[in-house]
């Protein structure tokens, strides 16, 4: 038997290798899969509850609007409202229980942390929304663009931009949030490492590792995701090569990138 | 000449508030009319009324002899053209997709199509070696012209004014008024919303004086500017030829 701290580490790396790398697969895909549908699913419901009907619009229109609000303010007010470790039991074993639905773990974990996330990214997003100053929804609508044409084209592409640093965030939560559905047999990092530590009763030294691994993760994650950014946000300055003393001399443009 | 827009009875509120009180005028084919008159005068209220970002309280507005109200949106705000005081580019587009995007989105044209008539008005603005830039790499002036090129690229049948030159800084006011005087003599319909007094005396067919949610006087710039028929007018012009007062005046 090893005994020393790094010997043990090198042990049980060697020994637990491929089941460390595998739970930090599944820890992974669950953050990309949660956190691409949590996008989605956000955006959608941002998209709604920004909505405005113009002031001819009919009663059911209206109606048909408020409980649809109604009801997203009240999903997002839970799903915030809640520890997702709770909702993954509750979710898991009520749809054995009561529905006779044997969900997969693995599929509950894409559930539970898509629906989770789409909630926080609703918030986000609606924020995003709002941000783009009405000046451009009037210049919009002024030259005839539609609601929707208004959206894709205009407001969308600036919201999704100017929130990205939160939807970056959300992303890096997930990689360590998703630790939490061990409590439903998620294979994921935290579960294979509680597995791999109670073998040798080693707890210290496996989750010594298990800190590395989820912080290489999210610091790698970070790093990436600021590069986006960056690329994104473009420069501030159009260059264009001219003569100083003289305003009407022929210009030349070097095109920014 | 025909009208080109005509408001009947015009009346605005904003709750308690009565910012429109009763206009009628109109605005004939190839006119360039300037609306002038003191802050909170409903100049930007009656521009707004009319390609319906505002929803009159009462009363009507005619385009073509057609009430504005039963257009089909899109037609309608690809006729009557507008021009903002913030300028209102769309930010996440380079200036060329700016003029495009409302081509090929409302009036179905295709791609190559909407650039040659960007690059065609683009050029007209004097922006064209600048298509690629974004809007937060120009300066006020620059976007102003851009501002009236996107305008320009729905062939609008009259371009309304929402004080265009009122955010710039003053060596770039000139810029944006030699294109509007250039669309003028292009026989371009205008109704202009200005505070440049000059500009309206020079280059106006017609001036149109508000005050307090009515029309004053309406009538040619030489008999605004010189032979004002109302107290209120001749008060009105003292104050803006003047200019702000010095220090002088002002201790």
């Amino acid at each position: 038997m090893p005994n020393s701290f790094f010997s043990w580490v090198l042990f049980l790396l060697d020994k637990y290798g491929a089941l460390f790398l595998k739970g930090a697969g599944v820890t992974l895909l669950i953050a990309i899969v949660g956190t691409v549908l949590g996008f989605i699913i956000g955006l959608g419901v941002a998209i709604v509850r920004t909505l405005q009907l113009p002031p001819q619009a009919n009663r059911p229109r209206r109606f048909f609007l408020g409980v649809s609000k109604w009801l997203l303010s009240a999903y997002i007010e839970i799903f915030r409202g809640t520890p997702m470790i709770v909702q993954a039991m509750v979710v898991y074993y009520g749809a054995l229980e009561y529905l006779g639905l044997d969900i997969p773990a693995l599929g509950a974990a894409f559930l539970v942390v898509s629906v989770n996330t789409g909630a926080y990214m609703a918030e986000i997003l609606r924020g995003g929304i709002l941000s783009v100053d009405k000046g451009q929804k009037e210049a919009a609508t002024a030259i005839g663009m539609t609601h929707w044409q208004m959206m894709t084209l205009v407001i969308l592409p600036q919201a999704v931009k100017n929130t990205l640093p939160s939807v970056g965030n959300e992303f890096v939560v997930n990689i360590k949030d998703s630790s939490v559905l061990n409590v439903i047999s998620v294979t994921e990092l935290y579960f294979m490492s509680k597995s791999a530590a109670g073998t040798y009763w080693k707890y210290f030294e496996v989750f010594f590792i298990t800190s590395v691994i989820y912080f290489v993760l999210t610091f790698t994650i970070t790093r990436l995701l600021r590069l986006l950014e960056k690329k994104l946000s473009g420069s501030d300055s159009y260059t264009i090569y001219g003569s100083q003393s003289h305003s009407k001399a022929e210009i030349k443009i070097q095109q920014p990138h | 000449m025909e009208n080109i827009i005509q408001a009947e009875g015009l009346r605005k509120r904003f709750g308690q508030q009565e910012v429109l009180r009763g206009i009628d005028f109109s605005v004939k084919q190839g006119e360039a009319v300037c609306l002038i008159g003191p802050s909170g005068s409903g100049k930007s209220t009656l521009l707004r009324c009319i390609n319906l970002l505002e929803q009159p309280s009462q009363g009507r507005i005619l385009f073509r002899g057609e009430d504005v109200t039963r257009i089909p949106p899109a037609r309608l705000h690809a006729k009557v053209g507008m021009v903002f005081q913030q300028f209102n580019l769309f930010e996440n587009l380079s200036v060329l997709k700016n003029c495009t995007a409302g081509q090929v989105a409302v009036l179905g044209r295709s791609q190559k199509e909407a650039e040659g008539k960007a690059h065609q008005l683009l050029e007209k603005v004097g922006m064209l070696p600048y298509r690629d830039a974004r809007p937060s790499q120009l300066s006020g002036g620059q976007k102003q012209r851009v501002g009236i090129a996107r305008a320009l690229c729905m062939d609008p049948d009259v371009l309304l004014f929402d004080e265009p030159t009122s955010a710039l800084d003053p060596e770039m006011v000139d810029e944006v008024l030699y294109v509007m005087a250039d669309l003028k003599k292009a026989g371009l319909t205008m109704l202009i919303v200005t505070h440049e007094m000059a500009f309206a005396r020079d280059a106006a067919d017609r001036v149109i004086f508000m005050d307090e949610g009515l029309i004053v006087e309406d009538a040619q710039p030489q008999l605004i500017f010189e032979q004002p028929r109302h107290e209120r007018t001749a008060a009105f012009l003292r104050r803006s030829m003047r200019g702000p007062l010095g220090l002088k005046q002002l201790t």
